[in-house]
C-alpha cells in the first residue's frame, strides 16, 4: 500500500450471480489531492468497481475478494455501519445524469442538506446555508432562489452543476465522478470539467470514470485503463498519452477527440467488449486486437512493470520496449 | 394556465358528460323491457304507481310520468328537476323523493367506502413495501399468494363466510344490520379484502421499480440510513401514482355494493340501485345514476388534484402549471 495514497483498491473482485466476474482483480491507487482517470469501453467494468468500494452495488452483486483501504480502513470489511459514516461524508459520488441521481419530486434543499444533517455535521439552518453556499460555488446564480426548486426545473447544464453541489457540500476528502460529462452537450462538458478540476486543484482527490480518454486527459494526474473487467494499464496520464503501450489504450486513444477540440477522423476500435459471462481465453481483448498472435495471446496476460509507475498485461509491450 | 381555469374546465367537462349520462341512462330505461307499471302487475297485481305513497305524491307522480306524458317532456321534467337536486318521487317507494333517499343511503356507503379503503391501504401499504424489500424471497412470494388468493375472492364470499364465523360460530358479532359501530366491522372487512390485495400488488411493483431508481442508490451513497432512504425517497415516490388506483376504487365502493350491503341488510345506495333497477323504477334510477357519474366524476378530479399536489413535476409543467416557473 502506497503510504500518501487517499484510496488503495487492491484485487477487487466483484462478481453477478455465479459466472460474470464484473471486476477481476482490479487494484489502483488515489493519491491525496490527485486526479485519477479510471478509462475503458462501456461495460469494462469501471461503474461496478467504484460501486463496490462505496457498497452500494445491486443486490445480485457480491464482492469476493480484496480490500479497499481509505484512511487506514478496508472499506470493504469494516461493514455497514461504518462505511455509512464515511459515504457521502469523505467520500462523495457524482453520477452520468442528474435527471436520474437526484430526486425528482425533492427540492433542492432537501437534497442538499439531508446528509449533513445524517453525518451530524451541522442543524438545519447551518446546512441550508452550507447548501446555498455549494450552489453558490458550482456556479448556479441566485442560489437562494434555486434552493427552492426541483431538479427539473433546472436546466441540464445547472442540474448537472447542483448534483455537483450535493456531492461536495459535505467537503469529501475523495470525489468519484461516473461519467459526468457522458449526458450533456459540449458546452456543459467543458464547465462540468472545470468544476471538477477546481475541486482537485483545492485539495480533493477525484476519481474520474469516463469511456474517453479525450475527458481523462483535461485534468487527470494519472489513468487506469480498464478492459473486460481487469486493468489493462496503469500509467501517468502524460506518459499514457505520449505513448500508449496496450493495444487496448492505443485503440482508445485513436478513438477520443480532445475536449473542446474539433471532431477529427474518428477510429473506434473495432467489434466490441466480449460479453463477461463469455469472457475470451487469456488476453480478454484478443479477438479486437490487431497485434495478436494465438496462441500466446490466448494465454492469462499478467501485470508487467515496464516502465517508472508503468505497467501493462500485455506479453508484447515487454518484448518490444 | 392558472388552477383555476383548470379545475374550471374540468368543471364544464363534468357537465357536459352528466348530460351524456342522463340522455344515455333514459333512453336505455325506455328501451328495456318492462316497465314499472307492468312488473307491478305481474308481481302484486297492482296497475298504479307507488306500493305505499301518499295520495299527493301519487299525484305528483301521475303528472309528471303519467302514460299520457310523451317521453321526451318526461326527460325534461325530470331534468329540470335534476338541476335543482329534486329527482322527484320515487316510484317503487313512493311516498319518498329520490333525492331523500340518495341522501340517506349515500352516507352508509361512503362510511362503509372510506373505512374499507382506508383500512385496505394500512394493509396493502406495509405488506406491498415488506414484499418489495424482500423481492423474490420465499416471504415476497408466500405474501403475494396470499394477495392473490385475497384478490380473486369475491366480497360477498369473504363477508358469508365471515358471517359464518365470526357471527354464527363464535357469536361476537351481529350478522347484519345498521344499528351501531359492531354492524360496520363485519362489511368493512369483506370490503377491503379485494382492494388491499389489489393495492398490495401495486404498492409492491411500484415499490420495486422506484428502489431501481439511480436516485435511490445516490441517496445511499449520501449515507442515508437505510430506512430514511427507504421512507424519504423509495417508499414517497412509489406512493405517488397509488393516488390513481385509490380514488376509483373509493368510488366503486361509494356507489354501493350491492352484494355485501344485501348480504348484511345494510341500507346502502347499492341496495337500492339494485331495488330500482329490478322493479324499472325509473326516477329512482335516473337518480342513482346520475349520482354514480357525479361521484366518479368528482373522484377523478379529485385524484388529479391530488396528485398534482403530491408529484411537482406534474405541478409545474405540462400546461398546467399554477407557480410559474
Ligand atoms: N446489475 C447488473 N446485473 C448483472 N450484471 C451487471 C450489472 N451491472 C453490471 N453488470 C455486468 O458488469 C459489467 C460491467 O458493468 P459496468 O461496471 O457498469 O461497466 P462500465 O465500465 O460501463 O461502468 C457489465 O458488462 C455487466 O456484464
Ligand atoms: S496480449 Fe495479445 S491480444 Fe492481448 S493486447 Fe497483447 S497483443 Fe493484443
Ligand atoms: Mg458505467
Amino acid at each position: 500500500m502506497n503510504d500518501e495514497a487517499l484510496l488503495s483498491v487492491r484485487d477487487l473482485r466483484t462478481t453477478f450471480g455465479s459466472s460474470l466476474t464484473a471486476v477481476d482483480g482490479v487494484s489502483f491507487d488515489v493519491r491525496r489531492g490527485q486526479a485519477l482517470a479510471i478509462v475503458g469501453e462501456s461495460g469494462s467494468g469501471k461503474s461496478v468497481t467504484m460501486r463496490s468500494v462505496m457498497g452500494i452495488l445491486p443486490r445480485t452483486a457480491r464482492i469476493t475478494g480484496g480490500q479497499a483501504y481509505f484512511g487506514g480502513r478496508d472499506l470493504l470489511a469494516i461493514g455497514d455501519k461504518e462505511l455509512r459514516k464515511i459515504r457521502g461524508r469523505e467520500i462523495a459520488m457524482v453520477f452520468q445524469s442528474a435527471m436520474e441521481a437526484m430526486n425528482p419530486t425533492l427540492t433542492l434543499e432537501r437534497q442538499l442538506t439531508e446528509h449533513l444533517i445524517w453525518h451530524g455535521l451541522c442543524n438545519k439552518a447551518e446546512a441550508r446555508k452550507r447548501a446555498v453556499r455549494a450552489l453558490g460555488d458550482v456556479g448556479i446564480p441566485d442560489p437562494e432562489k434555486r434552493i427552492r426548486t426541483y431538479p427539473f426545473q433546472l436546466s441540464g447544464g445547472m442540474r448537472q452543476r447542483a448534483m455537483i453541489a450535493m456531492a461536495m457540500v459535505t467537503e469529501p476528502d475523495l470525489l468519484i465522478a461516473d461519467e459526468p460529462t457522458t449526458a450533456v452537450d459540449v458546452t456543459v462538458q467543458r464547465q462540468i470539467l472545470d468544476l471538477l478540476k477546481g475541486l482537485k486543484d483545492r485539495g480533493t482527490g477525484v476519481i474520474m470514470i469516463t469511456h474517453d480518454l479525450g475527458v481523462a486527459r483535461y485534468f487527470c494526474d494519472d489513468a487506469v485503463v480498464m478492459y473486460a473487467g481487469r486493468v489493462v494499464e496503469r500509467a501517468p496520464m502524460a506518459s499514457l498519452l505520449d505513448d500508449p503501450r496496450h493495444p487496448y489504450t492505443v485503440g482508445l486513444l485513436g478513438s477520443s477527440v480532445e475536449v473542446g477540440g474539433r471532431e477529427l477522423a474518428l477510429r473506434p476500435i473495432p467489434g466490441s467488449p466480449p460479453d463477461l459471462s463469455r469472457r475470451p481465453v487469456g488476453c480478454a481483448f484478443h479477438p479486437r486486437c490487431p497485434r495478436a498472435e494465438l496462441p500466446r495471446c490466448q494465454t492469462e496476460q499478467e501485470i508487467l512493470t515496464i516502465g517508472p509507475d508503468r505497467d501493462a498485461a500485455c506479453w508484447k509491450v515487454t518484448v518490444d520496449a | 394556465m392558472g388552477l383555476a381555469v383548470y379545475i374550471g374546465k374540468r368543471l364544464v367537462r363534468l357537465v357536459l358528460s352528466l348530460i351524456a349520462v342522463s340522455i344515455l341512462t333514459f333512453t336505455l330505461l325506455q328501451l328495456a323491457p318492462g316497465n314499472f307499471a307492468d312488473l307491478q302487475r305481474v308481481n302484486s297485481g297492482a296497475t298504479n304507481f307507488g306500493g305505499v305513497g301518499t295520495e299527493s305524491m301519487v299525484g305528483e307522480l301521475e303528472t309528471r310520468y303519467g302514460a299520457d306524458v310523451p317521453v321526451w317532456k318526461q326527460y325534461l321534467i325530470f331534468m329540470k328537476g335534476a338541476v335543482v337536486w329534486d329527482f322527484g318521487p320515487s316510484y317503487k317507494y313512493a311516498s319518498r323523493n329520490v333525492q331523500d333517499i340518495i341522501a340517506e343511503a349515500f352516507p352508509v356507503s361512503a362510511t362503509l367506502a372510506l373505512l374499507a379503503v382506508l383500512l385496505a391501504l394500512l394493509i396493502a401499504v406495509p405488506v406491498g413495501v415488506f414484499a418489495a424489500l424482500r423481492q423474490n424471497s420465499k416471504t415476497d412470494h408466500g405474501t403475494m399468494f396470499v394477495v392473490t388468493l385475497g384478490h380473486a375472492l369475491p366480497s360477498y364470499l369473504s363477508a358469508a363466510f365471515m358471517i359464518l364465523l365470526f357471527s354464527a360460530t363464535l357469536k361476537l358479532l351481529p350478522s347484519g344490520g345498521w344499528n351501531g359501530p359492531k354492524d360496520l366491522i363485519l362489511p368493512v372487512l369483506a370490503l377491503s379484502l379485494g382492494p388491499a390485495a389489489v393495492l398490495a400488488r401495486y404498492v409492491r411493483s411500484s415499490m420495486l421499480e422506484t428502489l431501481r431508481e439511480e436516485y435511490v442508490t445516490a441517496a445511499i451513497a449520501k449515507g442515508g440510513p437505510r430506512r430514511t432512504v427507504i421512507v424519504r425517497h423509495a417508499l414517497r415516490n412509489s406512493l405517488i401514482p397509488l393516488v390513481t388506483v385509490a380514488g376509483p376504487l373509493l368510488a366503486a365502493l361509494m356507489t354501493g355494493t350491492v352484494f355485501v350491503e344485501a348480504l348484511l341488510r345494510i341500507p346502502g345506495l347499492g341496495l337500492y340501485f339494485a331495488n330500482a333497477a329490478a322493479s324499472r323504477d325509473m326516477p329512482l334510477l335516473m337518480g342513482t345514476a346520475l349520482f354514480f357519474a357525479l361521484i366518479l366524476m368528482v373522484t377523478n378530479l379529485a385524484v388529479d388534484l391530488i396528485y398534482r399536489f403530491l408529484d411537482p413535476r406534474i405541478r409545474t409543467v405540462g400546461g398546467v402549471s399554477d407557480d410559474g416557473h
